[in-house]
């Protein structure tokens, strides 16, 4: 456990040396409040149910930035052969890594708790939807980021891990979101169903709402797992070539 | 310490490594030789876990490095080939990383890193980041970080590439002064070097161990017999002459090498040594001798030999 947190951390740190990390935080930040500029009006609902449906948004394309690096950069610099030559797990490596990322996720959160905040004081909001919200967040930010880590594991360019990142996290939002709508599908009543279960917007959709289901929250937890499971796998993969 | 049996190691159609057994008792200092892509890297890779081989087995410190991975892995220092570091770290704070993931408690992390700070002469350095250390002081960050848990085994692999000679000398000392409290296998292709240090010397060429023993004793394979350089007072021809007059002498090459003198090349066709009868030969003929010596094979030579011997063989294979 200590060696995984060690990774984690060394994980985090690295992200505040390279400028992704400041590009990431600061074009989350201008957006966040951008969109709550636009919302935060006298006549406004006081809550961030707008506010968070957008971040999982634009999420797709922030988060894979900061996870592409995690093993490609190890491979390309070749220092991948200290960390798998080290007395510790292929599996201590993967969750290591993306633990780290996961850290680098609630800094990057910062603006909207501000932003929170703000409206706990300017206004009566329910602080259920909020608080349910940001576990939501919370699951939607850990399963790409999860995919994040596959996709790095997979390849030593950071570019392709960036654009396996986002294809794969399109299939779950973008497409299985609007592809519903075609009429192959439309008339398809257990490829629709399907597709809005694998949907991750739709999965967030109750969270944000106030509501914790445990459904929700298995699809989030498996599907994380699974794709961390895959990383492990594609990292073990590299030992038998 | 370091025992393998039949190591063979195919990447896809390419055999990397062809069958490669040996023994290395602790304490030793042995050098693995051979030219580019011979093996040398993929033979240490097996050995320290990175790679699994496609057949046969290979121990390390008692460990098998297959199925008892992790323990075999804490017990060596691994040096990769071109030394890769984290170049967004400081030198001190990378130590501790590898201390970390190394399983060594703050204390005893604080106390190594100084020790080996001291040793591999980074203590001025120790604040500095990675990426901006010279070649030389990036190599030592990498050995200092294989000796950080003082592992009972060091594998290095090419811990000189790059270096200058006086950074290669100054790792050479290092070596030596590591010499008894370590098993150390490192790997190069720069021959002095594992002449100077190494007590065993192993050469691998198209996977194969082709010559295995101390720096003296592959040197005394070399040729047979000896080559002796002959100079003396008259022209070639005459030289070529009272060399081939000899029996059991066979002579290389005739030179002129000025000054009215000529120089002789002669190999010694059994192990009996010529010099007597050359001498003789010229004091017979009124021939004036300037010099008249043994000339030592080097390593080189013997690498050079063994090698291209080695990949005619695979060509006629092929063939």
């Amino acid at each position: 456990m200590t060696q995984t947190l060690t990774i984690a951390r060394r994980e985090l740190t690295s992200l505040f040396f390279s400028p992704i990390g400041y590009v990431v935080i600061g074009l989350f930040a201008i957006a966040t409040t951008l969109i709550f500029f636009l919302w935060f009006t006298p006549d406004a609902p006081a809550g961030m149910e707008v506010s968070f449906w957008w971040v999982v948004w634009f999420m797709i394309f922030l988060l894979p930035a900061t996870s592409m690096r995690l093993l490609s950069e190890e491979y390309r610099s070749g220092t991948i052969e200290t960390l798998m030559t080290s007395p510790l797990s292929d599996a201590q490596v993967i969750l290591g890594k993306w633990l780290g990322v996961m850290g680098f996720l609630l800094v990057l959160s910062v603006p909207l708790w501000i932003q929170a905040l703000v409206i706990e004081l300017n206004g009566s909001p329910d602080p259920g939807p909020i608080l349910t919200g940001f576990l939501g967040l919370l699951l939607v930010g850990s399963l790409y980021l999860a995919i994040g880590a596959f996709a790095s594991a997979a390849t030593e360019n950071q570019v392709n891990a960036f654009l396996i990142t986002v294809a794969v996290i399109s299939i779950f939002t973008f497409v299985t979101r609007f592809l519903p709508y075609a009429a192959f599908v439309k008339n398809n009543d257990f490829l629709r169903n399907t597709m809005f279960f694998a949907n991750i917007n739709t999965q967030f959709e109750d969270f944000n709402r106030g509501l914790i289901d445990t459904s929700n929250i298995v699809f989030f937890v498996s599907a994380t797992i699974f794709f961390l499971f895959l990383a492990v796998m594609l990292l073990q993969s590299r030992r038998w070539r | 310490m370091i025992e393998t049996q039949q190591l063979v190691k195919w990447y896809g159609p390419t055999l990397a490594v062809d069958h490669v057994s040996f023994n290395i008792e602790p304490g030793r200092i042995v050098g693995f030789l051979g030219p580019n892509g011979a093996g040398k890297s993929t033979t240490l890779r097996i050995l320290t876990g990175y790679l699994p081989p496609t057949s046969g087995s290979a121990t390390v410190a008692g460990h098998n490095v297959l199925t008892a991975a992790e323990q075999a892995r804490a017990k060596i220092g691994y040096l990769p080939e071109s030394t890769p570091l984290y170049s967004e770290m400081r030198v001190e704070e990378y130590l501790h990383y590898r201390g970390k993931l190394l399983k060594m408690d703050r204390t005893s992390r604080k106390l190594r890193i100084d020790v080996v700070c001291e040793r591999c002469g980074l203590s001025k350095n120790r604040r500095r980041v990675i990426g901006h250390l010279s070649r030389g002081n990036r190599q030592r960050v990498g050995i200092a970080q294989a000796l950080l848990h003082s592992p009972p085994v060091l594998i290095l692999d090419e811990p000189t590439a790059g270096l200058d000679p006086n950074q290669i000398r100054e790792i050479r000392k290092l070596l030596a002064e590591l010499r008894g409290d370590h098993t150390i296998l490192l790997s190069t292709h720069i021959l002095p070097e594992v002449e100077l240090i190494a007590d065993r010397v192993m050469i691998i060429a198209a996977g194969r161990i082709v010559a295995d023993g101390s720096p003296q004793e592959l040197r005394r394979n070399v040729g047979s017999g000896g080559r002796l350089l002959v100079e003396a007072k008259t022209d070639p021809g005459t030289l070529c002459d009272v060399l081939t007059s000899i029996s059991n002498a066979q002579v290389v090459q005739t030179d002129p090498s000025g000054d009215g003198f000529s120089r002789a090349i002669v190999n010694a066709k059994t192990r009996a040594d010529l010099r007597l009868d050359i001498g003789a030969a010229c004091q017979h003929r009124g021939i004036i001798l300037r010099e008249l010596r043994h000339e030592a094979a080097s390593l080189e030579e013997f690498f050079v030999q063994i090698t291209a011997q080695q990949s005619q063989r695979s060509e006629t294979d092929a063939a």
